[in-house]
C-alpha cells in the first residue's frame, strides 16, 4: 500500500528503522523501549527485528542514559536514545549542558548522538508529562534542537540529527504522534538540519511556529481567510538550532506583521528569541509590534478548563491574528 | 517469559540472622499482638483503596477521568502498615501506588475524588492530577513524577522538625525502578550521613512499567544495598500487613530514639498495568494468579478468621459498609465545580 497515508509515529518509527538496517554504528536505548516498544509504542517491532544488543531497555537512569551515550558516541557508535518523556531529561540535564555540550569545544572530540524526547500537552498529563522545554535545550551551547511537525520532516530529521556530527535533541510532541497523518514521499528530505519550511503562502501577516502549533496556526489561517480574507503564511521552522533566520526575515519581509505562538513558557521562551532575531534585523520591515502567543508562566496544569485556558490554540490564534491585521 | 529474580510466592517470613536481617517479630501471633479494632482498621484502610481504585478504573474506562489512572491493587498493605504505626509529626513521601498512604493519613476519599477529576476544591485544586497529591497538613508531600526526586525532600523535612524539637520519623517510598535514579541513591546515602530516621521504603512489586527487575538491577536483593550505605537493611512481606506492622513498629520505636536510616524492601506484586491504558501483556499470566492467592486483603482476612479476631460475615460487613461511603463519596465530588479558567494564574507565586 505505497500510498497510505503514514502517522507522525510510523514515520519517526521508520527512520529508527532505516537507522538500524544502514548503520552499524546506531544503537537505540531507554526505559521499556526494547520488547514493550516504548510508552508511546514509537520503538514497537525494533528489538525484535534488530535484537537486544541494539535496542534495549535500560533502568530507570537518565543520567546514565545521557552519559553513556556520549561515552558511546565519542567511541564510534552513534546512539539514539529516548527520554520516556522530555519531562525526565531534566534529572540529567548537566549530562547534555555540561558534558556532550562542551565536549568537541573543549577537546575537538565529536559527540554524535541523538536524544529523543516526546513532549508537549494537551492530554491532561498534568505538570509532569506535558512540559515543552525547547528553550532550555536551545540555551545551551554545543546542542542542535529539531522540532518536526509533520511526519514526512519527521522521518527526514531525525534520520539527519542521527547523521549529524553533534548532539542533537529531537523533540516529538506527542499531540501529533497519532493526530497528523500524511502521504510519505519516496525521497526524504529535508537532509539537513536548520531549514524552515513555508507551509501556508500568504502576504498580510505571519505566524513563527513550530511543533503541534503549526496545526493550530494552519487551522487559524484558515478561519481567518474565511472571516475577513485575510491571506496569513505559516512558517514552520523545523529545526530551532540552527535556525533558519534568512527563511523567518523573507517572511517578514512578504507579510510585515509577525505571530510568534509556542506551547511553552512565555518568559525566556524560544519565541523571545525569535522576536529579538526580528527586532534586530527586519524592524525596518514591521507594520505592527511583533506580537507573541505562547503559554503562561505557570506549570502545566491538569484539570481539562485549566489546559484549556493554558495552552495555544486555533481559535486563539485567530484572535491574535485579526487583532494583529487589525493593527 | 522473563527471570523475575527473587520473590516469594508464598509467606516466607522475614530472614533470619545475618548482618542485615532484622526480624523482631518472628512467629508473631495477631491474636495477641492486635486488638480487634486496630486490625479492622487496617482492613478498612486496605478496602476503601481497593474500593475506590475501582471506581477509578471504571471512571478511566467511561473516558471520564482524563490523563491517567494508576493503581495500587496488591501494594495496599504497604501504605497501611506505616502510616498505621506513624504519629502525628511523622513525614511521607508517598510514590505512585501509595494510595494507602493518603487514606492511612486521613485524606478523606471525597478529597481523592476530587483529585482525580480534577475538581476546584480537590487537593491540588485541578492543578495536579491523579496520584501527584499530598496534604502537608497531614505530613504528606505531594509526589512529583520524577522518581527518586521526593526522597531528598522528606528527608530535608525530617531534619527540619527535628531540630524544631519535634521527633519527626520519616517515611520515603519508593519502587524497584526508582532505585535505579540518582536522586535515590543521593538521598539514601545523605540520610545515612546525617543520621535521619527517614525509613526507605521500596516497594518491589517486580517490574518497573515493562522492565523487570532482572533488568533493573544486579544485587541478588535490593536489601543488600544497604550495606554499601552503611545502614540497617530490612526485608518483610509486602502483602502481609499485620506482619509488617509489627517490623514497621519495632523500626520505628527505635529510631524515633536513636535516629538513623533504614532501608527497608518490601516484596509485593503489581497486580494491574502500569496504568489502566497498559494490559500489561508482559506480565506472565500465572505469576498474577499466584500472586492473587497472597492478596493483602485477603491476607488480613484468613489471618483474622483463623485467630477468630472476627467472622467472615463481619468482614463482609465492613466492606459493604466500606463500597457505600465510597459509592456516596464518589457521588460528592461528582457534583464539587471544576476549576474556573479564570483562576489559572492563581497560585503560583506565595504571596506575603
Ligand atoms: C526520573 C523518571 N524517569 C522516568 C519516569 C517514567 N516512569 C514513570 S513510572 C515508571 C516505572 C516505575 O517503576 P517503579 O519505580 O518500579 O514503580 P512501580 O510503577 O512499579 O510502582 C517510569 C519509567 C519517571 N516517572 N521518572
Amino acid at each position: 500500500m505505497p500510498s497510505a497515508e503514514t502517522t507522525f509515529l510510523e514515520a519517526i518509527r521508520q527512520a529508527l528503522q532505516r537507522l538500524l538496517r544502514e548503520r552499524s554504528d546506531v544503537v537505540m536505548f531507554g526505559q521499556d523501549i526494547g520488547a514493550f516498544g516504548g510508552a508511546f509504542k514509537v520503538t514497537a517491532g525494533l528489538q525484535k527485528e534488530f535484537g537486544a544488543d541494539r535496542v534495549f531497555d535500560t533502568p530507570i537512569s537518565e543520567s546514565a542514559i545521557l552519559g553513556a551515550a556520549l561515552g558511546m558516541a565519542t567511541m564510534g557508535l552513534r546512539p539514539v536514545v529516548e527520554m520516556q518523556f522530555s519531562d525526565f531529561a531534566m534529572t540529567a540535564v548537566h549530562q547534555l549542558l555540561n558534558n556532550a555540550g562542551t565536549l568537541h569545544y573543549r577537546t575537538g572530540v565529536a559527540a554524535p548522538l541523538v536524544v529523543r524526547a516526546p513532549c508537549g500537552g494537551g492530554f491532561a498529563g498534568g505538570p509532569f508529562h506535558s512540559e515543552e522545554l525547547e528553550a532550555f535545550f536551545c540555551h545551551m551551547p554545543g546542542l542542535k534542537v529539531v522540532y518536526p511537525a509533520f511526519p514526512a520532516d519527521a522521518r527526514a530529521l531525525l534520520l539527519a540529527a542521527t547523521l549529524d556530527p553533534n548532539p542533537v535533541v529531537f523533540l516529538e510532541n506527542k499531540y501529533l504522534y497519532r493526530h497528523v497523518k500524511e502521504w510519505l514521499p519516496a525521497e526524504w528530505g529535508p537532509t539537513t538540519l536548520g531549514t524552515a519550511r513555508v507551509c501556508r503562502p500568504g502576504s498580510d501577516a505571519v505566524v513563527l511556529t513550530y511543533g503541534a502549533m503549526v496545526h493550530e496556526a494552519l487551522r487559524a489561517a484558515e478561519l481567518v481567510h474565511a472571516e475577513d480574507g485575510g491571506e496569513v503564511m505559516v512558517l514552520d521552522l523545523r529545526s530551532l538550532k540552527p535556525l533558519d533566520t534568512d527563511s523567518i526575515l523573507a517572511a517578514v519581509a512578504a507579510t510585515n506583521r509577525v505571530l510568534i505562538v509556542h506551547e511553552g513558557w512565555h518568559t525566556g521562551g524560544f519565541g523571545a528569541e525569535i522576536a529579538a532575531l526580528v527586532a534586530e534585523r527586519a524592524f525596518h520591515l514591521l507594520d505592527a509590534p511583533i506580537w507573541r502567543l505562547t503559554a503562561p508562566d505557570c506549570p502545566v496544569p491538569f484539570a481539562q478548563e485549566l489546559e484549556k485556558a493554558y495552552r495555544p490554540n486555533a481559535a486563539k490564534i485567530r484572535d491574535a491574528l485579526l487583532e494583529l491585521l487589525e493593527h | 517469559m522473563y527471570s523475575v529474580g527473587c520473590f516469594p510466592l508464598v509467606n516466607r517470613g522475614l530472614p533470619r540472622g545475618g548482618a542485615l536481617a532484622y526480624s523482631p517479630r518472628d512467629g508473631m501471633n495477631p491474636q495477641t499482638d492486635i486488638t480487634k479494632d486496630a486490625a479492622l482498621a487496617l482492613l478498612r484502610v486496605m478496602l476503601l483503596a481497593r474500593r475506590i481504585e475501582e471506581r477509578l478504573i471504571r471512571l478511566y474506562h467511561q473516558g471520564r477521568i482524563f490523563g491517567g489512572v494508576y493503581c495500587g491493587f496488591g501494594q495496599e498493605a504497604i501504605g497501611t502498615a506505616t502510616t498505621a504505626v506513624a504519629s502525628a509529626d511523622d513525614l511521607f513521601a508517598p510514590c505512585i501506588r501509595d494510595m494507602t498512604v493518603h487514606l492511612g493519613r486521613g485524606t478523606p476519599p471525597r478529597d481523592i475524588f476530587r483529585q482525580f477529576l480534577g475538581r476546584a476544591n480537590g487537593p491540588t485544586r485541578g492543578r495536579d492530577g491523579n496520584i501527584h497529591y499530598g496534604e502537608l497538613h497531614r505530613g504528606v508531600f505531594a509526589f512529583i513524577s520524577h522518581l527518586g526526586a521526593m526522597l531528598p525532600v522528606v528527608t530535608g523535612g525530617v531534619m527540619a522538625r527535628r531540630r524544631l524539637g519535634r521527633p519527626a520519623v520519616g517515611f520515603a517510598y519508593i519502587g524497584d525502578g526508582g532505585t535505579s535514579t540518582g536522586d535515590f541513591h543521593e538521598a539514601v546515602n545523605f540520610a545515612a550521613v546525617f543520621e535521619v530516621p527517614v525509613i526507605f521504603v521500596v516497594e518491589n512489586n517486580q517490574f518497573a512499567y515493562s522492565t523487570p527487575n532482572a533488568h533493573q538491577f544486579r544485587c541478588k536483593d535490593l536489601v543488600d544495598r544497604a550495606v554499601g550505605y552503611g545502614i540497617q537493611g530490612v526485608k518483610a512481606d509486602g502483602n502481609d500487613v499485620l506482619e509488617l506492622r509489627a517490623t514497621v513498629a519495632a523500626l520505628v520505636e527505635e529510631i524515633r530514639e536513636k535516629p538513623r536510616a533504614v532501608l527497608l524492601v518490601c516484596e509485593t506484586m503489581r497486580m494491574r498495568g502500569h496504568g489502566e491504558h497498559d494490559d500489561a501483556s508482559y506480565v506472565p499470566r500465572e505469576l498474577l494468579a499466584a500472586w492473587e492467592q497472597r492478596c493483602p486483603i485477603r491476607v488480613l482476612r484468613e489471618k483474622l478468621v483463623a485467630a477468630t479476631l472476627a467472622s467472615e460475615a463481619e468482614l463482609d460487613a465492613l466492606d459493604t459498609a466500606v463500597q457505600a461511603e465510597i459509592n456516596e463519596a464518589f457521588q460528592q465530588a461528582l457534583g464539587d465545580p471544576a476549576p474556573s479558567p479564570s483562576t489559572l494564574m492563581e497560585g503560583v507565586y506565595a504571596v506575603g
